[in-house]
């Protein structure tokens, strides 16, 4: 008799915590997502350097070696889906020295690409440039460059 | 002065070279994150009446339950109201134009 009752009251919580399991009390979804978590899931898988970008963002004259009066491009091919997710391109200068940094702030679906480019009127001082990019505070890739005197 | 002094005395007097007038720019394939839709004050006088609501970026059923109803967990009668346009209640899109049962 008592190891009936035993067994009984098992089944009672064990139906309970199943019924819980699969109760659904709220939507939170929000327009244009299936989750609301906002967890990040994107990869920067690429990043290529050149002097000129094509409507699609994508490099369309890749090279590691600029002149003077070059416009520097940075295309960061990114994969994955996100609420929000921001990107940073640091340029540096061969001890260091900061050139320009800039951020852009992206809601990725699949695959995406974000270009930086940076320019100097004045011409640009020969010698060895570095770009890092980070991806939401993370540095994710570093490619580095060179200017030519001309 | 020794050798050494030299040459951190030459490496102290290199100038840095000029940045200030570097100009930068970006753009994306991406598209820009939904803005927050700051929490509005709900909806009163809608006692009984029915009511359009036209989604916005950031909108979901419970948000705009908690708005018209005061109350997050009935959006289920938006949704109820809605079927012939909601397919599925965790994704409305901006732009859809929402009945809302009276309170």
């Amino acid at each position: 008799m008592h190891r009936q009752k035993l067994s009984l009251s098992l089944c009672v919580v064990l139906l309970v915590v199943a019924a819980g399991c699969g109760r659904k009390t709220d939507t939170g979804g929000t327009t244009g997502t299936t989750g609301t978590t906002g967890t990040t899931t994107v990869k920067v898988t690429d990043v290529k350097l050149g002097r000129a970008i094509g409507g699609d963002k994508a490099i369309s004259d890749s090279t590691d070696k600029f002149g003077p009066n070059d416009t520097i491009y940075a295309s960061v091919t990114t994969d994955g889906s996100a609420p929000s997710t921001t990107l940073r391109a640091k340029w540096t200068f061969e001890d260091g020295q900061t050139v320009d940094e800039s951020s852009r702030t992206i809601a990725p679906n699949n695959r995406e690409r974000t270009e930086f480019h940076i320019s100097k009127p004045n011409g640009w001082p020969a010698g060895k440039y570095k770009l890092e990019v980070f991806l939401n505070d993370q540095s994710v890739e570093t490619k580095t460059f060179e200017v030519q005197a001309r | 002065m020794g050798i050494f002094d030299k040459l951190r005395k030459h490496d102290e007097e290199k100038p840095k070279a000029d940045f200030s007038d570097v100009q930068s720019g970006s753009s994306t394939t991406a598209a820009e994150p939904a803005r927050p839709v700051p929490d509005l004050p709900p909806v009163t006088g809608t006692t009984g009446q029915s009511d359009t609501y036209v989604v916005v970026a950031g909108d979901s059923l419970s948000k705009i339950a908690k708005r018209y109803y005061g109350d997050a967990n009935k959006w289920n009668r938006i949704y109820e109201a809605n079927r012939d346009q909601i397919k599925n209640p965790d994704l409305i899109h901006p732009g859809q134009r929402l009945t809302i049962p009276g309170a």
